[in-house]
């Protein structure tokens, strides 16, 4: 076994570091604590980035509002963007999956766990570097989360934001590499005898096609990067157009796949939660497992339907390949609805959380196949539909699922549960207020309003949708006080969580909260693995044994 | 405004795919919200999968992936009949269409209409800075086939009408065209819709139809002149 060099490494350590102290956090190869530190992370960057769009909402409530210049308007929208796909959402789900994945396959640790805890440690470095551009005289960076050519070169964005900001993603891009193949081997080459790839558990499945992902696109963005950071240096790169429309393939080739990552692993985790409360096995496991793996590889050939309106980009062939996308996300959400349709459902909250998910995401992933359709996108891309479908994807979508993982897996993590009732406000408010911000969002997109500007003229008449859209923003900065008001309580008063609140399906449920240091000792030890769903089965064998 | 009927026929269309499926799924969940609580005394199902009812529903999928694929690449062939990247036109007049030539920068629109003939001594030009709502006008005449090419002396921009339904973006160093026919008399606000700096919020223009030969008069009028008075910075 793997186990016995290593944990003779780790007291060896530990002689010098005391386990519990903030070192013992910050160099700790515990594949749990990696996921922790990322997961944390990615949280308070959560908060910060809210924080952003509400400063944006508060400009965007009137017309002609000046609560900020056009230049630091600018500075939040890309720091938001920015910040909420590469520091956030992403970083999340391979941290949930650093923490989980080796759990889920029974290993007693993550594989490359040094790459692992170097991955969370250059991601959190290149959050800070991004962050570091508001603190420079000319400020962050202000040219979205794409940051196109010529638009970004130092020609026409002087100062060290940009420079930051190329710095910290590519940091951040290869800490989430690092992370990604960790997991994926994890899942690949550390399970538990018995645990066979058909006997892993969705959320499991989710990550390796969500790794996959990460391994395929992600050195595209490194490239990407590359190229806009020569053309820093040397601007006249971008006087032709080869390199401008050039960057932006190489920039969607990694941001259509990335969506997915952003999306898959919170899939994963509604899944589980579904079929957990639901008291009943994950329906359409099969076809879910091959649905993600289509689903990645397709993910592969839609770039170019970010730019129809490029006027540079094959419409059919990149038309073709997005409307297929259909296929493999109409098999999941089968798996997710017939999960509900044929259960026994608990009304916890992360259950409240993953049944949000369905018909939320539902909107942004129908508003993706109109997108998806040239002859509809050349009217609404780059205007606040596309807008309102990236948030309803993201946010009611793979948020709503984040939060459902935090609340399920909460207690397995910390040993504490987390107070239902608070659970539920934060669930109401938040979705009010995500349908309140975000639905009025098609609406001005239809009506003409380009994304992306700091104020509009009175006579557009958008005032009316966005200030109904500034008052959602006002319910969701409430709900997520909700939520750390919930983190803070638990913390504070620890009531104890046992090993299973939930009548868990996967191995995590059958070691101790919080897990110990190889999740699980000779007193804790691996149930047999049967199935998907293994101390699922164990229950219905013990029933079936009573009876 | 081709553009703009395509677009309505197809987005209703989509729009009511959409609909539909959204309520199914609703129905279900409503069901399952009722029906399938543990309160209610529902039981879990024992099934672990149904391959049949899904195998059916994969071909289902299909068929409407299949459907929409071909359904909206034959709208965007009809909106794009020489291909995309260099859009439209091979309609009646496409050998003689108007051609205006837009050039974006920041943050405002130049119009250059070349004289009919070889020399572009007479082309008449309108521009404006964008700011404190002067904006320039873009002028078309109405019923015939006008060719805009679209290209960037800066960074990228998007010229977007969304009366018409349609945008485009303006490139540096490449040149985007595409063709219009409005039918009627009018005057439609246009926009920047591609991120460009710190004033591509009132990057605006205005697209103004007249009669043809309110457009001949307005050419002549502009020739040669130096463009219109509100330009100057």
């Amino acid at each position: 076994m793997t186990l016995a060099p290593d944990a003779a490494r780790s007291t060896g350590a530990s002689r010098s570091v005391r386990p519990r102290s903030w070192l013992g956090w910050a160099i700790s190869t515990d594949h749990k604590r990696i996921g922790l530190l990322t997961m944390g992370t990615a949280v308070v960057l959560l908060f910060l980035m809210g924080i952003l769009a509400l400063l944006m909402r508060s400009q965007l409530a009137q017309p002609e509002q000046q609560v900020f210049s056009p230049d630091l308007y600018n500075q939040l929208f890309s720091i938001h963007g920015s910040g909420m796909i590469y520091m956030v959402m992403t970083p999340f789900a391979i941290g949930l999956g650093v923490y989980l994945v080796p759990l889920q396959v029974g290993a007693p640790a993550i594989a490359m766990p040094r790459t692992t805890l170097f991955g969370y440690w250059l991601y959190a470095l290149g959050a800070v570097l991004m962050l570091t551009g508001f603190a420079m005289p000319t400020g962050a960076h202000a040219d979205g989360w794409f940051s196109y050519p010529p638009m970004a070169s130092s020609v026409y964005t002087p100062g060290n934001g940009t420079p930051l900001w190329i710095v910290g993603v590519f940091a951040a891009t290869v800490g989430s590499l690092g992370m990604g193949w960790a997991v994926l081997w994890t899942a690949l080459r550390k399970r538990a005898r018995g645990m066979t790839m058909l006997r892993l558990p969705i959320f499991t499945w989710s990550m390796i096609a969500s790794t996959l992902m990460v391994i395929g696109a992600f050195p595209s963005l490194l490239a990407a990067l590359t190229l806009l950071a020569i053309g820093r240096v040397e601007p006249s790169v971008f006087d032709s157009n080869v390199w401008n429309i050039g960057y932006q393939h190489l920039f969607w080739f990694y941001g259509h796949p990335v969506v997915y990552v952003m999306f898959f692993p919170y899939l994963g985790a509604v899944g589980e939660v579904l079929a957990v409360f639901s008291r009943r096995r994950f329906f359409g496991y099969k076809g879910t497992v091959i649905s993600l793996l289509v689903f990645a590889a397709l993910s592969m050939s839609v770039w170019g339907h970010h730019m129809f309106a490029t006027g540079q980009a094959t419409n059919d062939y990149y038309s073709l390949t997005s409307i297929a996308l259909l296929v493999p996300a109409g098999i999941e959400y089968f798996a997710l609805v017939g999960t509900v349709l044929g259960g026994q459902l608990v009304f916890t909250t992360p259950m409240l959380f993953a049944l949000a998910f369905i018909p939320q995401f539902l909107i942004g992933g129908l508003s993706g196949i109109m997108v998806g359709t040239p002859v509809i996108d050349y009217h609404v891309t780059d205007s606040y539909f596309v807008v309102a479908h990236l948030h309803y994807v993201l946010f009611a979508g793979s948020a709503f699922g984040l939060f459902a993982a935090v609340y399920f897996w909460w207690p397995k993590v910390t040993g504490f549960l987390l107070d239902e009732r608070l659970g539920r406000v934060h669930f109401v408010l938040l979705v009010i207020g995500t349908n309140l911000t975000f639905l009025p969002m098609f609406w001005l997109g239809q009506f003409g309003m380009p994304r992306r500007v700091a104020t509009y003229p009175e006579w557009a008449g958008f005032g009316a949708l966005n200030l109904v859209s500034s008052i959602g923003a006002a319910f969701l900065a409430a709900g997520m006080i909700a939520f750390a008001m919930n983190i803070q309580v638990s913390f504070r008063r620890r009531p104890k969580a046992p090993a299973d609140p939930w009548q868990g399906h996967s191995l995590e449920w059958a070691t101790a909260s919080p897990p110990p240091r190889y999740n699980f000792t000779p007193h804790l030890p691996l149930p047999p693995i049967t199935s998907n769903a293994p101390l699922l089965d164990a229950r219905t064998r013990q029933g079936q044994g009573r009876a | 405004m081709e553009q703009r009927r395509i677009f309505e026929q197809v987005f209703t269309t989509e729009s009511a795919i959409a609909a539909f499926v959204f309520l199914v799924v609703l129905c279900a969940l409503a069901y399952s919200l009722i029906r399938r609580r543990a309160r209610a005394g529902a039981t879990p199902s024992p099934h672990a999968e149904r391959q049949r009812l899904e195998t059916v529903y994969v071909v289902v999928l299909v068929g409407i992936a299949a459907f929409l694929v071909v359904y909206t690449a034959s709208a965007n062939d009809r909106e794009h009949p020489g291909g995309e990247s260099h859009a439209a036109g091979r309609g009646v007049e496409a050998a003689h269409p108007v051609t205006v030539d837009v050039t974006a920068f920041q943050w405002c629109w130049k119009f250059s209409h070349p004289a009919p003939g070889p020399s572009r001594a007479g082309e008449a030009t309108t521009t404006a800075n964008c700011r404190d709502g002067r904006l320039p006008t873009l002028v078309v005449p109405t019923g015939r086939t006008v060719r805009l090419k679209i290209t960037s002396q800066d960074v990228i921009h998007s010229l977007w009408v969304p009366a018409l339904r349609y945008k485009m973006d303006a490139f540096p160093d490449h040149t985007n065209s595409f063709t219009l026919k409005i039918d009627k008399e009018g005057k439609w606000i246009g926009r920047c819709a591609e991120f460009c700096g710190n004033r591509h919020h009132s990057m605006d223009f205005w697209l103004k139809a007249v009669s043809p030969d309110e457009y001949e008069e307005w050419v002549q009028q502009h020739q040669g002149a130096a463009p219109t008075p509100e330009a100057s910075t």
